[in-house]
């Protein structure tokens, strides 16, 4: 009777062995070490479907924030759907005070956040891509001459995998990897694209102290990046510090002309402040910038309040002897 | 007469969502946010971010109708940028939601086996 289950294992194993994964050791950079182990890292075993929390509370206690599952399943867990969304996870490491940072798909960077001490929480998929079943665990270590990975995974401290079939089921859910940062600190190999899209999350979310300290960060080691300007205006002028906003804007909108928002951005600040002829002149710049895109409707919205603060502009222009930008 | 009461039922309803909706809104109007400005210079045609206050109203009522405490709505909500929350309302029913763990994963391969091997379709756990 066996023979009749044959084509379908052999079938279960074609759908799950798809994409070929080499050994950890094939191409594995020569600065990085040979084995790793994040052995610190602390370890939660999962309730029913509670990987999410589990998984989150063992990334977020390497950095420094010591909070339990139980206490983020009221974050990120969706009962009915009886598990927890890629998006939530990052909303909460958020309200922790943390920078999520998604890491690029591939090994090598798994490997050199590992060497940088951070783990990573990853989401597997550990059926097939027909019938998936997810689960988050987190990247603790790895050995190339072993080839295996290590993780805290479900109710084990331990696990390893055979690195092929780790790598395979990282894969079969889109390669997702966030690591957990403290305000402040960049990955050595990080993308500016990235660190800012992460530090712009937590500004979202409405931290601005740990967003302020990022993009000071991000200044330092981008000093070219228009968006770390940008968003710096942004935290600056939330705290109502208007010349600090003005100044931000204008070095974002030199390092990119043509950016839309730093143009709406300086012209809002501008009208704040009494300089409602400077405002003006980058607001039309705006306009035209905007036309057509998502940010249309907001040009607009600035430029109506713009008019209404002309109407009754009285105060002086408080931003004078300052050059803006063409 | 019904179809009157609905009806202004029904006006009152939305009448006070949006209002509610209103005082979600961030209170800094003016400036775009960071994470809008760079999805906005991306272009990304996967993110055409929905009027933010509307993806906002959709992803509240579906964490609620897939049992999240309505307390915890609104700080979750509130973690999320624009475009996250755009992209949730389209596929919060379909997103992976990681929870399996791969105990209960062997688990159902087991029992499926076992299921399999009782019906007599396969011969695998040899009794001899």
């Amino acid at each position: 009777m066996i023979r009749a289950a044959l084509p379908a294992a052999a079938l279960f194993v074609g759908l799950a062995g798809c994409a070929a994964s080499p050994p950890l050791a094939d191409g594995m950079p020569p600065e990085l070490p040979r084995a790793l182990e994040l052995r610190d890292t602390p370890f939660f075993p999962q309730e029913d479907y509670q990987c999410g929390p589990a998984a989150l509370a063992t990334v977020l206690g390497t950095s420094g924030v010591h909070v339990q599952p139980d206490a983020l399943a009221p974050q990120v867990f969706l009962p009915k759907r009886r598990g927890s969304l890629q998006a939530e996870l990052i909303g909460a490491t958020r309200r922790q005070g943390r920078l999520a940072y998604l890491l690029p798909g591939s090994g090598q960077a798994l490997l050199a956040e590992l060497a940088e001490g951070r783990p990573v929480l990853l989401l597997q998929n550990l059926g097939v891509r027909q019938i998936p079943f997810w689960h988050y665990a987190v990247l603790v270590g790895y050995d190339a001459e072993r080839n295996v990975a290590v993780l805290r995974s479900g109710r084990r401290e331990r696990q390893e995998m055979r690195w092929q079939s780790f790598a395979r089921s990282w894969d079969r859910a889109g390669r997702w990897a966030l690591t957990v940062l403290p305000p402040a600190v960049i990955p050595r190999e990080a993308e500016a694209r990235n660190y800012l899209e992460a530090v712009a999350g937590i500004e979202a979310a409405g931290d601005r102290r740990a967003a302020a300290l990022s993009y000071d960060a991000a200044i330092a080691r981008w000093p070219d990046e228009p968006f770390a300007w940008l968003g710096r205006g942004n935290v600056a002028y939330a705290d109502g510090n208007r010349a600090a906003a003005a100044d931000a804007y204008t070095r974002a909108a030199i390092l990119a002309p043509r950016d839309a928002a730093t143009r709406n951005n300086l012209a809002q600040v501008l009208a704040d402040s009494g300089c409602i002829e400077e405002a003006r002149r980058q607001l039309e710049l705006a306009l035209a910038l905007a036309a057509g895109t998502a940010l249309s409707a907001t040009v607009e919205t600035t430029r109506a309040q713009i008019e209404a603060a002309g109407r009754s502009a009285v105060e002086q222009c408080s931003l004078a002897d300052r050059h803006w930008p063409d | 007469m019904h179809i009157e009461r609905f009806r202004r039922c029904c006006v009152a309803l939305l009448s006070v969502s949006l209002i509610s909706l209103g005082m979600q809104a961030p209170a800094a109007a003016g400036v775009v946010g960071t994470a809008e400005a760079i999805t906005a210079a991306q272009q990304r045609a996967d993110l055409t971010v929905v009027r933010d206050a509307l993806s906002r109203a959709a992803v509240r009522d579906q964490m609620i109708a897939l049992g999240v405490d309505p307390a915890d709505v609104d700080g979750r909500i509130a973690a999320l940028t624009p475009a996250e929350l755009s992209k949730l309302a389209g596929d919060i029913q379909q997103a992976p939601a990681g929870g399996d763990s791969a105990l209960a994963i062997l688990g159902i391969v087991f029992l499926v086996l076992l299921v399999l091997e009782l019906t007599g379709t396969i011969d695998i756990f040899k009794k001899t």
